[in-house]
């Protein structure tokens, strides 16, 4: 087999950027979309300080978690190992950048030039397949393939290698197959000792660096932490500490609210038409909210008029899945309210809740966001979804009529689901704090908690109780208990979408020599680590 | 692969020349007439030290060719006032009309006489770029070789911007107008705010790189962390500007502290006025009859003249001879019976009190790390070890010390580039492999290589090309407006001596009187090409003021600039990708350029002139008609002025001196005899082969990148320790200033010092800056400082999308670089607005906080600070070149200040 990887030696790299500028020569990128850079990270306190260039790009994982999220199949990876993109089916969701924990892949919404109006050089190459959609370093694959057809050995020739290592004015890239023993990054790998990024999120990149000290054949010493941890003082983490995500805004947090309100709402009320045949109506409107935020999603992509391609991976994409899942709830939960017939009403409730699970799932396999891949993340979602279903239900059902059975049911639902979902919620944070966080992460979540429990718990339940202690406030006193319920569940996941969403920054076990002496601690910025 | 079908694509070869540390060769792919790509020129990777790779810079090119920023038409001048306030009002002319307006006043000029009343030149020009601009001015140097007396000495930016004393020292000591390590071989490296990493370009980048790999140590000592310190094995953040202190105490512990036999004895004997005598004066001893320096031979005690074959000279001791001194004017002084010591006695006493515990409290360092540096370059410096160079043996000494701009220029600059040299001489360090070698001359004759530049001297040394300073041969009346060859002998006359300091002064003397010189005229026409003083040169508002006086200036312009919103005619020549030419390569070259071949590249173009943009050529050749001159610029176009002389031993490829030649037919021309030379006149391939080929070189024999070989050959010595030499030019220089009533430059004499001492120079820029703006210094508590950047220096790409693109990943572009904890004292957060202040100006920009600087230090990187320039005046990026005021009391003897001053922090505002 053939594995092409990448070495980058980080005693050679001076962090010029030449190349950054021969990869958007050779493959006409857009102004700032930079498929290869280079990282210029300050670690330490003075006057001990380091500063370490770090060329960065797509790994080009054997496990790429791009891959797996992308619900239309326009990520793949050939059997070399080089993870591609096919620009006609990608529709622009972003699910890949949030996916990919090295910041590897852009999404340029439309042509950008380097100047108002485009050069000739631009007008000559301009690409509109790469507008709308996922972008990333390719590994140069067409002059791979090139080479291979002409005998040539990628890594070795130039023709036949990415431009980034060709242009590399230091030799500190190096190009070439892991799998070949003989070849020369294996010689690289074996001879000196290296590093992999995030090595603990086992995407198995095809990307290595190597620190500058020799291998003696001994076994890797052992470092503070196997990701890295920041033993280093101050660091200046412009560019390399966790930044939010830039892809999914309100509009994704749209659909996680409404499809978690909705589908809840759904759920409840169409368990309780089986009794209440007067609910449909609140059915129909749990309904329309689902459909209301996958619409917003629309506004979302890239590519709006290829959305159907979504379907096009449910073996592996939760999107996909999501999309399915709506496929199937929205033709039967029709039915079901229009027949009402009670076999139907279950079966669409049940798959309303495999709608949210599958939303759920979405978060979690965003493995660039650690927020979101903390597996705590589903039952948070689940549960979330169900008490805000259940806080809007709550508060429909106060006003249908005066305080019936119904309405005490549902106010006792509406209890029992924001203390599950409290208690997720806490679970969910304390995991995030045993593994470890952004801390920007965690001081959002921090700052967020005490309004989250006493909008989403305290002032909730205090009011239920009240109402079921006063029975002539209990419907206003529930309706304002269920808005709260719910807008404390919606809260939560606009903020955990568009304020925690810190990606996983860049980190390096090893800093590294520099012609003499030994390599440096780990450098881990702006990490909360256990 | 992005972009429609490729109809028509191909590569052109050609060179990349923007920065000093070229040229390097790469390519360019042209796909349907558009040029798309830059790529290495791999057909050059045995060839180019740095396997024909270019740097970041050269990925600018294809957008420096498309720019819409472009001034893509010649222009003209409509409004007549100047001024950074002034609209130019610009408006399109044709070619004919820009050359006719140009040429009459220059035909004006001729008329008038080439000088004017003052002595100086009519026509001036300033160019940038260390020289870089004749690589891209076709053959505008022929035009100007016609032309006559040419006044250079506008600067752009060097003195202050440059390797200012290094040029000037380093060419005395040992042919070396810039110094480099000899980094293949080297094992440890002092570097002294050597930003070898942003400004040595491909070949620096790509042999320390290799370096670091074989185990080279480099220890940078610089005030802030720069690109260079990062990849450096140790950074020690010294406080600006006391470097000579830290080198003294090196010095120190090798005289002091370390036994004799740790130096290399037979070259401090063989090679060096080590053993020379030094008499009651300060001046060699001398035999009375030949007056060649006395030594001691030590197997008989006497005093004998120092080329007195098969004796082993006294390092040192006292010992009481007769002879005699030879002073300033010819003074003789004879003695009889003396007690005199050698040059190396001297020297041990004169660095006695200069311990590293002396040093700490200056440089701000721990004794005992100058100390630790010190033993472990002497550990490394294998004295007595050989190596085999092309057969020949010599010695190796694989440690150096190399220094950067602000320590090798300005006060201290003598001390450093003394102290550099002579700790190379202490070990036998010095132009052999593995230590600090020379790369180029430029102010020794002839250029072609260092070797033939080495003629023997009257006392053992080289021969140095000095400004006279006799009574019967000073130039009394300066032949350019910057004095550089009444006030600076060092700085020579060769064709790049103008164009050294002290460049300020021809600016200076713009707005102010300096006494007993003639009054300075502004130039009758002035023409620029690649350069914008008006951003790059210090005080610039000083020098926007003074250019706004000049009558009538011609600027090859680009796009429009700070510089040449002043001007009066816009002439828009070919950018890199456009033009045609001719390179001389190869040899060895700063900054690290040391290659295994010469011979020649050609800038083919890679595509046609945007607009009615002109090959220079053209316009070189238009001047030269219209002016009457083409005679005289065919003939030294003939004689080389293009960079190939045209005929040779046994070929002739001279053009009719009478008739107006197309570019093709001269660079054809010029092709041919470039062929003829590299291969004996075996080949006479013109222009076609080499747009085909790209370069065709021959083999440079290493053994010529080291001086030492030519220097055992010869029989010369090394000019170190004892600079008599310097000590007596001073003293008559100082004799012909006060003869003509000039004080003004009693300063600079003092640094004419056999043995430099230690001056406290931060003082001395405090109490300079006090005196002349009437501040409290307290008030100003920051050193402000400036670094290259890779992406930026001498490119003049400063209006490229990409290049700023790109800069902006590299920490520091753009912002004011302050400490974290003393951000934090001020109140000064990461982001925020600031306004830094010197006594002179201020600037504003965005603070960015790290840990890799010295608390008492800003640092600006690159020069910004544009207001016309379109794309960079909206940088809003600070720039210190306003900010350091051009002032005699902080210009030295070698004309050159360094990029320092002192300021203050006042934060405006945060981020917004």
């Amino acid at each position: 087999m053939t594995r092409w990887t990448m070495v980058a030696d980080l005693e050679r790299c001076v962090g010029c950027q030449t190349c950054t500028a021969a990869c958007r020569h050779a493959n006409a990128t857009s102004p700032a979309v930079q498929w290869r850079k280079v990282l210029d990270i300050e670690a330490g306190s003075y006057p001990n300080v380091s500063r370490i260039f770090v060329p960065v790009g797509c790994q080009h994982c054997a496990d790429p978690p791009c891959m797996h999220v992308c619900p239309t199949t326009a990520t793949r990876q050939r059997d070399d190992g080089i993870v591609t993109i096919d620009y006609e089916l990608c529709i622009g969701c972003a699910y890949c950048e949030i996916a990919c924990p090295y910041q590897a892949r852009f999404l340029d919404r439309a042509p950008h030039f380097a100047y108002d109006a485009a050069m000739q050089n631009e007008t000559e190459r301009a690409d509109l397949a790469r507008v709308g959609v996922a972008q990333k370093c390719t590994f140069c694959s067409d002059r791979i393939d090139f080479g291979l057809e002409n005998d040539l050995t990628p890594g070795i020739d130039p023709r036949a290698t990415p431009a980034c290592v060709n242009a590399c004015i230091a030799d500190a890239l190096h190009f070439g197959d892991a799998d070949d023993p003989d070849s020369n990054v294996s010689r690289l790998l074996r001879e000196q000792r290296s590093f992999r990024m995030h090595e603990k999120l086992k995407t198995d990149p095809g990307f290595h660096y190597l620190y500058g000290e020799a291998s003696d054949g001994s076994p890797e010493r052992v470092r503070p932490a196997a990701d890295g941890e920041s033993e280093a003082g101050h660091i200046r983490a412009r560019g390399v500490e966790p930044s939010h995500q830039q892809h999914w805004d309100w509009k994704a947090a749209g659909n996680f609210i409404c499809g978690g309100v909705g589908s809840g709402l759904f759920l409840f009320s169409a368990i309780a038409s089986l009794r209440y045949a007067e609910l449909i109506p609140l059915a129909w409107a749990g309904l329309a909210i689902v459909a209301l935020g996958l619409s917003v999603l629309l506004l979302k992509i890239g590519r709006p008029l290829r959305f159907i391609y979504v379907l096009r991976q449910p073996q592996r994409s939760w999107m996909t899945r999501e999309a399915w899942i709506a496929g199937v709830l929205f033709p039967l939960a029709a039915l079901a309210l229009w027949t009402g017939v009670p076999s139907l009403l279950i079966g669409a409730a049940v798959v309303a809740v495999l709608f949210l699970c599958s939303q759920a799932m979405i978060l979690k396999w965003a493995k660039g966001i650690p927020a979101w891949r903390q597996p705590w993340i589903v039952p948070l979602i689940v549960t979330t979804g169900l008490a805000e279903g259940s806080g809007l239900f709550l508060a429909a059902t106060a006003q249908l009529s005066a305080v019936s059975l119904l309405t005490q049911a549902a106010a006792a639902t509406a209890v029992v689901l924001s203390a599950l979902r409290a208690w997720t919620w806490r679970s969910y944070l304390k995991a995030l704090e045993a593994e470890g966080a952004p801390t920007r992460t965690l001081a959002v979540f921090y700052a967020y908690r005490p309004g989250f429990f006493v909008l989403g718990l305290a002032l909730p339940l205090a009011l239920i109780v009240i109402g079921f202690a006063k029975a002539a406030v209990a419907a206003p006193l529930f309706a304002i208990a269920g808005v709260c319920i719910t807008t404390a569940g919606a809260v939560l996941k606009f903020i955990l979408v568009t304020r925690a969403g810190f990606n996983q920054g860049f980190a390096l076990t090893h800093t590294p020599v520099r012609g003499s002496g030994n390599a440096g601690p780990a450098v881990k910025p702006g990490w909360s680590m256990p | 692969m992005p972009g429609k079908v490729v109809h028509n694509e191909r590569t052109v070869s050609t060179y990349c020349y923007q920065c000093v540390a070229g040229p390097d060769l790469l390519k360019v792919r042209v796909e349907d007439g558009v040029a798309t790509e830059v790529t290495p020129n791999f057909d050059a990777s045995e060839v180019h030290p740095a396997g024909g790779k270019a740097c970041v810079k050269a990925f600018g090119l294809i957008q420096k060719a498309y720019n819409p920023n472009r001034i893509l038409y010649p222009m003209k001048r409509t409004n007549p006032k100047k001024g950074r306030h002034e609209d130019p009002g610009f408006v399109r002319i044709t070619w004919d009309e820009a050359l006719s307006l140009v040429a009459d006043k220059l035909n004006a000029v001729r008329a008038a006489g080439l000088t004017d009343q003052a002595g100086y030149p009519r026509v001036a020009a300033s160019f940038g770029g260390g020289g870089t601009p004749t690589a891209y001015m076709g053959t505008l140097p022929a035009f100007l070789s016609a032309w006559g007396p040419v006044d250079m000495s506008f600067g752009s930016g060097q003195g202050v911007k440059c390797y200012h004393s290094e040029h000037l020292y380093g060419e005395l000591w040992h042919r070396g107008f810039t110094v480099s390590p000899d980094t293949p071989l080297c094992e440890y490296l002092i570097s002294f705010g050597a930003n070898v990493e942003a400004s040595g370009g491909v070949c620096g980048v790509k042999r320390h790189a290799d370096a670091r790999k074989r185990g080279m140590k480099r220890v940078q000592i610089e005030p802030h962390l720069s690109v260079t310190g990062a990849c450096s094995a140790e950074w020690v953040p010294i406080k600006p500007k006391t470097d000579p202190a830290f080198m003294f105490a090196m010095i120190h512990v090798f005289l002091h502290e370390h036994s004799r036999d740790r130096l290399d004895i037979p070259f401090l004997k063989q090679r060096t006025s080590s053993p020379y005598l030094v008499g009651p004066n300060g001046l060699f001893m001398r035999d009375a009859v030949t007056r060649k320096p006395l030594l001691i031979d030590a197997a008989t005690g006497r005093a004998v003249p120092f080329d007195t074959a098969g004796i082993d000279p006294a390092l040192e001791g006292s010992f009481v001879v007769d002879g005699i001194e030879v002073g300033p004017d010819d003074e003789v002084i004879a003695h009889k019976a003396v007690t005199v010591g050698t040059a190396f006695t001297q020297l041990v006493a004169h660095v006695k009190e200069y311990s590293p515990e002396w040093a700490q409290p200056i440089c701000d360092v721990p004794a005992a790390n100058i100390r630790r540096i010190a033993n472990e370059f002497a550990a490394h410096a294998r004295v007595g070890e050989t190596i085999e160079i092309e057969g020949v043996t010599l010695p190796l000494r694989p440690v150096s010390i190399s220094l950067g701009k602000t320590v090798n220029n300005g006060w201290g600059g003598y001390e450093c580039c003394w102290a550099r040299t002579l700790i190379g001489c202490l070990f036998g360090a010095l132009e052999v492999p593995g230590s600090t070698l020379g790369t180029t001359v430029r102010l020794n004759r002839p250029a072609d290589n260092r070797w033939s530049s080495v003629k023997p001297g009257p006392d053992g040394f080289m021969k140095y090309p000095m400004n006279p300073t006799g009574k019967a041969d000073w130039i009394s009346r300066p032949s350019a407006r910057s004095a550089h060859r009444t006030l600076v002998p060092l700085v020579a006359d060769s064709a790049w001596s103008q164009a050294l300091g002290p460049t300020h002064l021809a600016w200076m003397m713009q707005d102010e009187n300096f006494d007993q010189l003639p009054v300075a005229t502004p130039p009758d026409v002035w023409f620029v090409y690649r350069t914008n003083p008006a951003i790059s040169f210090w005080d610039t508002k000083a020098v926007g003021k003074a250019m706004a006086n000049f009558p009538f200036t011609v600027c090859f312009a680009y796009t429009h600039d700070e510089t040449n919103h002043t001007a009066d005619v816009l002439l828009p020549d070919c950018t890199d990708l456009e033009g045609l030419q001719l390179l001389r390569i190869g040899g060895t070259k700063y900054v690290e350029q040391f290659w295994d071949h010469q011979g020649f590249a050609l800038r083919a173009p890679a595509v046609p002139p945007q607009g009615e943009a002109k090959d220079f050529t053209w316009i070189a050749t238009e001047l030269a008609h219209r002016t009457g001159l083409l005679g005289a610029y065919n003939a030294a176009i003939n004689r080389g002025a293009a960079g190939v002389r045209l005929s040779g031993k046994n070929y002739d490829f001279s053009l009719d001196p009478e008739k107006v030649h197309d570019a093709e037919t001269i660079w054809d021309a010029s092709c041919r005899a470039a062929s003829a030379e590299v291969t004996d006149g075996a080949e006479s391939d013109g222009l076609a082969w080499f747009r085909e080929h790209g370069f065709r070189v021959k083999p440079f024999p290493r053994l010529q990148w080291y001086l030492y070989p030519k220097l055992v050959e010869v029989g010369l010595r090394f000019e170190q320790p004892y600079q008599e030499q310097l000590f007596r030019i001073g003293k008559e220089l100082g004799n012909r200033l006060h003869e003509k009533g000039v004080n003004w430059w009693d300063k600079q004499l003092a640094e004419y010092e056999p043995l430099p001492r230690w001056h406290d120079l931060n003082a001395l820029y405090e109490v300079a800056l006090a005196k002349h703006f009437s501040v409290r210094i307290a008030d100003y508590p920051f050193w402000l400082i400036t670094a290259r950047s890779m992406q930026y220096s001498w490119g003049g790409n400063v209006g490229l999308q990409i290049i700023k693109e790109v800069a902006d990943n590299v920490a520091g572009h753009g912002n004011v670089v302050m400490n974290q904890s003393a951000a934090e004292r001020l109140g000064i957060a990461d982001g925020d607005i600031v306004e830094v202040r010197s006594p002179l100006n201020d600037t504003k920009g965005r603070v960015m906080l790290c840990e890799g600087i010295r608390p008492d230090t800003l640092l600006m990187i690159g020069q910004f600070d544009h207001w016309a320039t379109p794309f960079a005046k909206d940088f809003e990026a600070p720039s210190m070149n306003a900010l350091v005021p051009m002032l005699l009391d902080l210009t030295d003897a070698t004309g050159s200040s360094a990029d320092l001053v002192k300021v203050k922090i006042t934060r405006l505002g945060a981020a917004p």
